[in-house]
């Protein structure tokens, strides 16, 4: 417990200095009012850590989200006579809406269409506030009271800090709450693609607009703040060019990290200001510098240090203390284990075409409880395809596939994970970032069921305990014990095949699929796996895999399927395929 | 609405249009060779318009002096970059490509300037001031961030367009200006006033629709830039020199952009951030074609004039909001066309 | 992280401490020298360099910051100004949001604020927020009349409204709803369209299809040429009247011969040259122009000169305050309040400004004349009688 502590101290040292600055004689006024600017940038730059730097989303438009907070208080509060205090629920539910509706439209946007899709509502909200009468056009709606406690307004720039400073404190807890927990693994998960999220029943689309939704909520947050301070509102603060800033912040601050955002906002913000002390001194005139020296900034950031500069920091401060395990953490539920030797998986002609291709030609076979079944064949041959139909990753054109009897074809890869299949991938997918233990939590998605703001909250910490105690058992199962708590990153390609199955042990799955897990390992690695395999089929598991290594999969395996351009020739024990003269000819005398 | 005010808008329309085709063809060129979305290309626009403008002012354009400091910084980013690695021939180049050409050109157009030389000389002069920025601009941008994703290269590419704003507010003012048509006056076609300008801005941008095809089909260059376009590390493994295929890349940016600023410069007053606005319709005509094909971009662009021009008429207030929504059912059908697992490994 | 933020902090008290001269009245100043509004923000800085030196006795310092025509950062700077440089006087900005922003940080730290936009709003109703507030450039209203008055005199009876869709157009087009119909005029459409707008055609089209017998374009310097093109493109012949947001010659020079014949009303500084000698302001306005083309090199636009103005009335209430009170202090800045609600007769670029409790813009019919385009320049409209 003591190690936890120390690893709390500098946080709070740096909270109370945050809390003591305005206090402080001789702090000019203005550095505090800086100091509430800051803040207020810091919640919309820390709900862009999550959805960029964490959830892989770019948005250009938060500012936007930003105006529908203040306008929101800013109408209630002038037209309707609200206390601006009541308004925040409002606020917080106009903000909400709106990022639902465009997040249901947008978030599922991939790659670099989403931030397009920002750009282009960015643009249109500015249009938009600047063009109804009700919010006063583009000059805006002013007079808009401040906060006031018993009476008192909170005007002066020391006290209206406090408010400021909380909401971020608040933001940033929830924040790292919510990446330090299932939902937040999952999301984290979200940045290396979508399909190893899936796989583990890791609902994307959902995910996706979650972190959206609360990026927005926070940019609202602060635009309910910035409309009583400001005590006026007007478009222009919530354009593109204010989007763009925000972007930068969370660029610079470090978008992997959520303190990087509030890092980033105090760099941005004090930068402002001092540029236009310091630039007309050095050049000797005004003009629009501000905006040439920001634009450098962003791209010097992006070629000389990609992950901002908190990495930079955090090298200086004490090492975070490792998850701790609770040992006597109520174990997850198991499921139960197919019988062995009756048919698990049937592949009953399967086909799937591209065009005019085959890939995979009316492939039947069935895996029985308890078995290692091999699917072999040379190069395009159709396996990865095979392989793809039984992940959920691609649909069958014609024929079935049935697990316990139940159809598989058709079902989503989440679909497929939630009874009972996992898989590991041809390309290693882990998110280099989080920790070994962390990557392998993701596999136990499906066996707890903390939500967003349970994870906040810090409602989740028994189940939260329970899926770490697993994620810890199955790393040791497979033998890497002793590196849960590095970075996935740091392992060897080996190593992060074996995590890969541990991660799909966590799942508690009755059949496994592994895709080539042998390539790309040196000799003393696929003993190590071969031995792995083996142990586990020993204690129950059925386990398919596709595999390029003929040895490996003659060593290992009951049962091969032979497979040459897309149709089964054969099929049988290893033996038996190694002496079938179809698949000497495929192999030895044909295409390799 | 009577159908001759229908006429005169879609006149309008097509007019902006051509000027969005040229935009949006060359984001489309673009990203094709080097992935990267180039939402500056609006400066270039309004860069040369100013140029032209201040050239028949007869007094120097802020451009000239623009060239040489990029020219100046590129090459001492490149020497930092390189640092012991230099060779002395490299230090000759960027001395004579990046230091002494641009010093040429600025003394150039101060002896020039004043003496006014006409119209045809202004152009060659805006071209020749221009179209070094492209190559400069992806050298000390771009080049460095070659293999990141296409995201982080939009971040960045937003970065340049706001250095490049800034830059031009220093260099230009914040004045408007217009310029001299190439083709004064018009003439009647049924109902319809037809300005001769608008049928120069029209068969310029045919003109160079053309030159793009005739470019990619026809020349080595064009090839070569195809095949960066298709696969940038077969385009390396064959020997295609793929950081010079970018610096070409942008030389054609720059060359197009210069030319639609030429064109656009008669029609509307054109501010040193005006050159936003521009590019941003030019790139949701690129988007609603994928950003691959350039047909149907110079389609989606004459769309997206009409829509701003009929959405101005019927709702004048609501014109951008009308134009820059469009883009996201766009988006959605585009995302969704790519399949729902198309697996995106994109890093910041 | 806040170690890092120190760090840049006290990096930074070098330019705080470097730019506390000392000197004892102390002028902030606001305004957007980039972002949209930069074609007014620009005259304005380039003002401030012959702003007077001195008065009273007293040495005067100004501190001017670039808001970008961004609110936020306007209010930023002033509060800045107020907490560190301790100004006694606020002036700004160049757009209506930014001012309208800046009226309740005058109001609650108690400074003397002029403020350089001719939107109403500022400061009006009269309240007790507003009574610091001070406005240099004309009610929309006093133009607006002067228009309706040539209107009405050369026969116009229908009138096209096509302006701008911010606060200056909407300001004009309550204006014009308000004093046009008043004469006999109609108002038979109104359009309205953005600064950035490529291409006005549309709307023009509109204004047009009711035959109007003129049509008012209310935008600002080079963006209004624009939409007057426009409608000459679309073959209309009849009268084009703009607003005194077109005073710079920029205006002429963007606009060519398509502007020929355009009115518009404005301050008399803008053609102060040109001003009967018994115009009260005819001295100030050509003292203003000669003052900022040598420091400047390049023509004056009207809109600097409401800078001039700010410091003008605003300085003419430090005497009677310096009686009272030392700079510097909220009593000094009260007594200057007081001082500059009671002033009369201030004779300024823009006009002669009066001021009462309940009106703090203060100009008359003085401040105002039109002015008509007539072979690339400026001409005086005689005002019908």
């Amino acid at each position: 417990m003591a190690a936890g502590i120390k690893a709390y101290l500098p946080r709070l040292a740096v909270i109370l200095a945050i809390a003591a600055f305005p206090l402080i004689p001789g702090v000019p006024e203005f550095w505090v009012t800086l100091g509430g600017y800051i803040g207020l940038s810091s919640l919309v730059a820390v709900g862009l850590v999550l959805l960029t730097g964490v959830g892989g989303m770019t948005s250009f438009g938060q500012a936007a989200f930003v105006g529908f907070g203040a306008y929101t208080t800013a109408v209630l509060t002038t037209k309707f006579g609200f206390s601006p205090w009541a308004t925040l629920p409002f606020a917080l539910l106009s903000t909400g809406l709106m990022a639902l509706l465009i997040g249901v439209v947008t978030a599922k946007l991939s790659g670099h269409y989403l931030p397009l899709g920002t750009i282009a509502w960015g643009i249109s909200f500015f249009y938009l506030f600047g063009n109804i009468e009700a919010l006063g056009r583009y000059d805006g709606i002013s007079g808009l009271p401040p906060f006031s406690i018993a009476g008192h307004a909170l005007i002066d720039a020391r006290v209206i800090f406090y408010p400021i400073w909380i909401a971020v404190l608040i933001a940033v807890v929830l924040s790292e709450n919510l990446l330090d927990s299932r939902m937040g693994r999952a999301l984290r998960a979200l940045r290396g693609g979508s399909i190893a999220a899936e796989s583990f029943g890791v609902d994307t689309a959902r995910a996706k607009l979650a972190v959206f939704v609360y990026a927005a909520l926070l940019a609202g947050v602060s635009g309910w703040l910035y409309a009583h301070v400001q005590r006026s509102v007007s478009p222009s603060p919530f354009g593109i060019g204010p989007g763009i800033e925000y972007l930068l912040m969370a660029v610079l601050g470090g978008s992997g990290y959520v303190v990087g955002g509030v890092l980033g906002a105090g760099i941005v913000t004090v930068l402002k200001d001092q540029l236009q002390n310091i630039l007309p001194k050095l050049i000797g005139t005004g003009g629009n510098f501000e905006s040439i020296v920001f634009g450098i900034l962003m791209v010097a950031t992006l070629q000389l240090a990609r992950e901002g500069l908190w990495p930079f920091i955090l090298r200086l401060l004490p090492k975070t203390a490792d998850k701790i395990i609770d040992a006597a953490a109520v174990p997850l539920e198991h499921r139960t284990p197919p019988e062995r030797g009756q048919p698990l998986l049937v592949v009953d002609r399967a086909r799937k075409t591209f065009g005019g291709l085959v890939a995979v030609n009316d492939v039947s076979f069935t895996i029985n409880g308890g078995e290692i079944v091999g699917v072999i064949g040379p190069n395009g041959a159709g396996k990865s395809t095979l392989f793809n139909l039984l992940t959920g990753v691609l649909e069958a054109s014609a024929g079935e596939i049935r697990y316990r009897g139940e159809r598989l074809d058709g079902l989503p890869a989440r679909g497929i994970a939630q009874r009972g299949i996992a898989r590991t991938f041809q390309h290693v997918k882990l998110v280099a970032s989080m920790t070994v233990l962390e990557n392998v939590a993701i596999g136990a998605h499906l066996r707890t069921r903390p939500g967003v703001i349970a994870s906040m909250l810090r409602l989740d910490r028994r189940e939260e305990a329970r899926m770490i105690a697993e994620a810890a058992r199955q790393l040791q199962r497979v033998g890497l014990g002793e590196h849960m708590h590095k970075p996935a990153g740091s392992l060897a390609l080996g190593q992060q095949r074996i995590a890969e199955i541990a991660r799909a042990l966590c799942l508690d799955p009755a059949l496994l699929l592994l895709d080539e897990p042998a390539a790309g390992l040196r000799f003393a690695e696929k003993q190590q796996l071969a031995d792995l395999l083996s142990r586990l089929r020993a204690e129950g598991m059925t386990i398919l895999l596709v595999e390029h290594d003929m040895d490996f999969v003659m060593r290992l395996t009951d049962h091969i399927v032979v497979l040459v351009f897309g149709t089964k020739i054969a099929e049988g024990t290893p033996d038996a395929i190694a002496t079938n003269p179809q698949v000497l000819e495929a192999y030895l005398g044909g295409v390799e | 609405m009577n159908s001759t005010i229908a006429l005169f808008l879609a006149q309008d329309g097509i007019i902006n249009g051509a000027i969005y085709a040229l935009v949006g063809v060359t984001l489309v060129l673009v990203f094709a060779v080097t992935r990267v979305i180039f939402v500056p290309q609006g400066e270039f626009i309004a860069w040369a318009a100013l140029t032209v403008a201040a050239l028949e002012a007869g007094t120097v354009p802020g451009t000239a002096w623009l060239l040489m400091v990029l020219g100046v910084s590129a090459a001492v980013l490149d020497c930092l970059r390189a640092g012991r690695d230099l060779t002395l021939r490299e230090v000759g180049t960027m001395a004579i490509r990046d230091i002494a050409m641009p010093a040429l050109l600025l003394g150039a157009v101060i002896w020039l300037a004043p003496l006014k030389p006409g119209l045809a000389f202004n152009m060659v002069l805006t071209l020749g001031l221009l179209v070094p920025m492209g190559p400069l601009i992806y050298r000390m941008a771009f080049q460095p961030l070659a293999d990141a994703s296409v995201l982080t290269l939009l971040i960045a590419s937003i970065g340049v367009h706001f250095a490049l704003v800034g830059l031009g507010l220093v260099f230009f003012g914040a004045e408007g200006v217009r310029t001299e048509p190439l083709l004064g006056g018009s003439f009647a076609a049924g109902p319809l006033m037809v300005k001769w300008q608008s049928i120069a801005v029209l068969v310029a941008t045919l003109l160079v629709m053309l030159g793009l095809y005739g470019l990619f089909d026809r020349t080595m260059l064009g090839k070569a830039l195809r095949a960066t376009a298709i696969n940038r590390l077969g385009a390396r493994l064959v020997g295609i020199p793929v950081a010079s295929t970018g610096r070409i890349a942008f030389a054609l940016a720059a060359i197009i952009g210069a030319v639609s600023g030429i064109l656009i410069g008669p029609v509307t007053t054109i501010y040193y951030d005006s050159g936003f606005l521009i590019g941003l319709k030019g790139f949701v005509a690129a988007i609603i074609a994928g950003l691959t094909s350039y047909p149907l971009t110079a389609l989606a662009a004459l769309f997206v004039g009409l829509l701003e021009s009929y959405s101005a008429f019927f709702a004048s207030a609501f014109k951008e909001v009308i134009v820059f929504s469009i883009i996201i059912p766009v988006l959605l059908w585009r995302s969704l066309a790519s399949g729902p697992h198309h697996d995106d490994d994109e890093e910041v | 992280m806040s170690r890092k933020i120190n760090v840049l902090l006290s990096a930074a008290v070098w330019a705080f401490t470097a730019s506390a001269a000392s000197a004892q009245i102390k002028v902030g100043i606001t305004v957007s020298q980039t972002g949209p509004a930069a074609a007014l923000g620009i005259p304005q800085k380039n003002t401030v360099a012959q702003l007077p030196k001195e008065i009273a006795g007293q040495t005067i310092e100004y501190t001017v910051l670039d808001d970008a025509t961004d609110p936020t950062k306007a209010v930023a700077n002033a509060r800045k100004m107020i907490s560190e440089n301790k100004i006694d006087i606020l002036i700004g900005s160049s757009a209506t949001p930014a001012t309208v922003a800046l009226v309740d940080v005058a109001a609650e730290t108690k400074t003397p604020y002029c403020a350089m936009v001719p939107t109403k709003a500022v400061i009006f109703p009269m309240d007790d927020k507003r009574k610091w507030v001070f406005k240099a450039p004309q009610n929309d209203a006093i133009m607006a009349e002067a228009l309706a008055d040539h209107m009405a005199a050369a026969g116009i009876k229908t009138v096209s409204f096509l302006g701008y869709t911010d606060g200056y157009g909407q300001g004009w087009l309550d204006e014009v709803n308000e004093s046009f119909p008043k004469k006999g005029i109609k108002i038979v459409a109104v359009e309205r369209f953005q600064r950035t707008d490529t291409s006005v055609t549309a709307q023009a089209l509109k204004v047009l299809s009711p035959s109007p017998d003129a049509v008012l374009v209310v935008a600002s310097g080079t963006v209004a040429v624009l939409p007057h093109k426009t409608l000459r493109e679309q073959g209309f012949t009849k009268p084009i009247y703009q607003t005194h947001g077109i005073s710079t010659m920029e205006f002429v020079r963007v606009g060519g011969k398509d502007v020929e014949g355009t009115i518009f009303p404005a301050g008399p500084v803008v053609i102060a040259n040109l001003l009967p000698d018994s115009h009260p302001s005819k001295a100030a306005g050509l003292a203003y122009i000669k003052q900022y083309e040598e420091n400047n090199k390049t023509p004056f636009a009207g809109f600097g000169a409401h800078l001039a103005d700010c410091a003008t009335l605003m300085l003419a209430g430090v005497k009677p305050a310096l009686a009272k009170a030392k700079p510097g202090t909220d009593e000094f800045r009260a007594a200057l309040r007081d001082a500059v609600e009671t002033s009369k007769d201030v004779v300024a670029a823009h006009g002669v400004y009066s001021f009462s409790p309940t009106d703090h813009a203060g100009l008359d019919k003085r401040a105002r004349v039109l002015i008509k385009v007539e072979g690339g320049k400026w001409t005086l409209v005689p005002e019908p009688q």
